[in-house]
């Protein structure tokens, strides 16, 4: 989160809105946000809702503890998946951007 | 490796944010790209 956090501008520049799913409730989220000062929008998904919904449909991503990440262009395509396979393994950003910036910014 | 199809549509979906704005996928539509990023339970 750090990560994303430092790199928003960069993001925000490149068309994209950064939106976080997570379990907790909306006051643990509220929290967490004003601590961290975060700028991204959060939303709390008790019921892994949009997990499921991506898992079923388009079989994305699976339950689990494991942090998952993807990118859906203007068009609602979706263009980059990552499912981690443990807490630390979340992709760079900078192989994010030049997604964005090489193929999505039109 | 991610086990992906992709370029499909991605489903739409909708949640409130945590100050209980409607949020879908679709409102960025033709608009924004869009990172989702989930969370497994961090904070």
């Amino acid at each position: 989160m750090a990560q994303l956090r430092r790199d928003y501008e960069n993001f925000v520049k490149l068309d994209t809105e950064i939106l976080v799913a997570g379990p907790e409730n909306a006051e643990a989220f509220r929290k967490y946000w004003e601590k961290e000062n975060l700028p991204f929008i959060g939303l709390p998904d008790p019921g892994h809702r949009v997990l499921k919904l991506y898992g079923q449909e388009v079989k994305l991503f699976k339950l689990g503890r494991l942090p998952a990440q993807m990118i859906i262009d203007k068009s609602g395509k979706v263009r980059f998946v990552h499912y981690g396979h443990s807490m630390m393994d979340i992709p760079e950003n900078r192989e994010l951007l030049d997604l964005l910036e090489t193929q999505l910014t039109k | 490796m991610p086990r992906v199809e992709l370029n499909v549509q991605a489903p739409d979906f909708t949640l409130n944010d945590f100050n209980g704005n409607s949020v879908s996928l679709s409102d960025y539509k033709n608009k924004k790209n869009v990172m989702v990023v989930f969370n497994r339970g961090f904070f």
